[in-house]
């Protein structure tokens, strides 16, 4: 006689999916290219592409956000700094700020690059505001101040890709969301698809010999991602099957989902493993498996953060 | 201090759903679209003659520790000295985060048509702005000594209204005495609706 009831919910769907995989992507290729711009060696072209594509990502993300509210115009008051004085336990709270900030860090680092590519310079509004007096000056003090401003950068990020799962772990009444380790795994997530995203752009839009070292290094952090990811998600499996109806429910519409066993963990984690692994261990004679690695990568992360979502289940006593 | 709590007993309710309309009609809510501030699930429960119906009324368990309040981004939900959780809904942008933390079920959308439908509906409608709504108590009835519309109907008095901070309030009495249990006391939200359980007796 069961007299409790198991649902998963329809309220936040694909779109929050959405949501969390573009915010902590678009955060963690900002950090990623900045690191590599200060500390493997200064890189223009990664900085452009990565900060203007993060920053992107991160629009699209409070874009998806903001176009499901129900109440447009009360969004002023998250995107007020001081909401994170009166709600500092509301992690949408922290969300929205660190997003703001990490778009304004991230645009920030880029400008004295934007201000020396001639592509930008010629652009009929971008050109005119990188002529400004403001933005001459701006990217002078982003100069002399660069670790600031990409350390700012790097810390939002970090801030960002903690965040998508603090917000689903913030959840009490889900077991498989109310747990520590999702802002671990959302986190090594975020970062993975990030390489992933980094080294198919090194590989099929800035293509340059002497960035050899650096695709084998994001390969290298990529492969050891992946590795982490698998591990966290096999404690996942052994943490929903016993401890709580709701987990348990949770296990069972994962692990019996070929999506998320051949799509998700196949050919979005396992397989770019494998491909990943090889490159780093004896290389490969062309670009495509690792560009192919890389895109199953970002379509895993995607997938990850969608099951994620519709597997959530609630237990009601009625 | 008043700390404001419910006791549901579930022997009691008929299913009758008189709680629903008198809290539909009091805080306007969509009933188009069937979604209420107090809603009463019916259920069968066991097989041949052991059978039985089992009405289960379900509504914002107002907690001490509401997970509804500490997501909201915006302070929109906010709790009362007197223990009522409540929403300001000009400031609540619709983020879906309450609902989504909440263990009972108890929020649900108000979105710009039902507004627009609410007010072809109930004539003139109090909200003005979309946004999530839950109950409230009727804090606007406790506020001029009334009870909750839902209380006042009630034909089996299965709900009762009272303190839990003065020990003579029969409520307060069922809830010391341990008869009447929090709904998953283990999700450590602190709810302030209690249920009588029925299971003992007919299950």
């Amino acid at each position: 006689m069961d007299t409790m009831t198991y649902t998963t919910q329809s309220l936040w769907t694909w779109w929050i999916a959405m949501y969390l995989f573009f915010g902590g992507l678009g955060a963690a290729t900002l950090s990623i290219s900045f690191l590599t711009d200060m500390y493997c060696r200064p890189h223009r072209k990664l900085v452009l592409w990565g900060a203007l594509s993060g920053v992107v990502m991160l629009a699209l993300s409070s874009a998806v956000l903001f176009g499901h509210l129900l109440h447009h115009t009360a969004v002023i008051y998250v995107l007020n700094p001081l909401v994170l004085f009166y709600q500092p336990h509301a992690w949408i709270a922290w969300g929205t700020q660190f997003i703001l900030w990490m778009m304004v860090w991230g645009l920030l680092y880029a400008l004295p690059y934007l201000r020396e590519t001639p592509l930008f310079m010629r652009m009929p509004l971008v050109g005119s505001l990188l002529k400004t007096s403001l933005a001459e000056w701006l990217s002078g003090c982003c100069m002399k101040r660069r670790r600031i401003v990409g350390w700012l950068a790097t810390i939002n990020g970090i801030g960002i890709t903690v965040y998508t799962g603090l917000l689903l772990q913030s959840f009490p009444a889900v077991a498989l969301w109310h747990n520590p380790g999702v802002p671990l795994l959302f986190t090594v997530s975020a970062f993975s698809t990030a390489f992933a995203y980094l080294l198919v752009l090194l590989n099929v839009f800035i293509l340059d010999e002497n960035d050899q070292d650096i695709r084998h290094r994001y390969e290298r952090f990529d492969v050891i991602l992946i590795a982490t990811e698998l591990v966290i998600l096999f404690s996942f499996f052994n943490y929903t099957l016993s401890g709580s109806e709701s987990g348990y429910r949770s296990a069972q519409l994962l692990w019996n989902d070929f999506g998320w066993l051949i799509g998700f963990i196949g050919f979005g984690l396992i397989v770019p493993f494998f491909l990943e692994l090889k490159g780093v261990i004896r290389g490969w004679g062309s670009r495509f498996p690792t560009v192919a690695a890389g895109l199953l990568v970002l379509m895993g992360g995607y997938m990850l953060r969608h099951y994620f979502m519709y597997a959530g289940v609630y237990a009601y006593p009625w | 201090m008043t700390h404001y709590a419910m006791v549901i007993d579930l022997n009691t309710c008929v299913g009758c759903n008189a709680c629903m309309a008198a809290c539909a009609m009091e805080n306007q809510t969509p009933v188009w679209k069937n979604k209420w501030r107090t809603y009463v699930p019916e259920k069968e429960i066991g097989t041949s003659e052991m059978v039985m119906r089992r009405f289960f009324p379900r509504l914002c368990n107002h907690c001490d520790n509401p997970p509804c309040l500490t997501v909201c981004p915006t302070g929109a939900t906010y709790k009362r000295p007197d223990g009522i959780v409540m929403i300001d809904p000009d400031r609540c942008m619709g983020c879906r985060a309450c609902a989504m933390a909440c263990p009972y079920d108890a929020r649900y959308e108000v979105t710009y048509d039902d507004i627009k439908t609410g007010k072809e509906f109930y004539g003139e409608l109090q909200r003005t702005s979309p946004g999530m709504d839950k109950c409230s108590f009727c804090a606007h009835r406790l506020d001029k000594g009334m009870k909750p519309a839902c209380v006042e109907t009630c034909v089996g008095s299965a709900r009762q209204f009272g303190d839990l901070d003065n020990p003579a309030d029969p409520v307060a009495q069922m809830v010391m005495s341990g008869v009447a249990q929090p709904l998953m006391p283990h999700l450590g939200t602190r709810p302030n609706v209690y249920y009588i359980d029925d299971m003992k007796r007919k299950g």
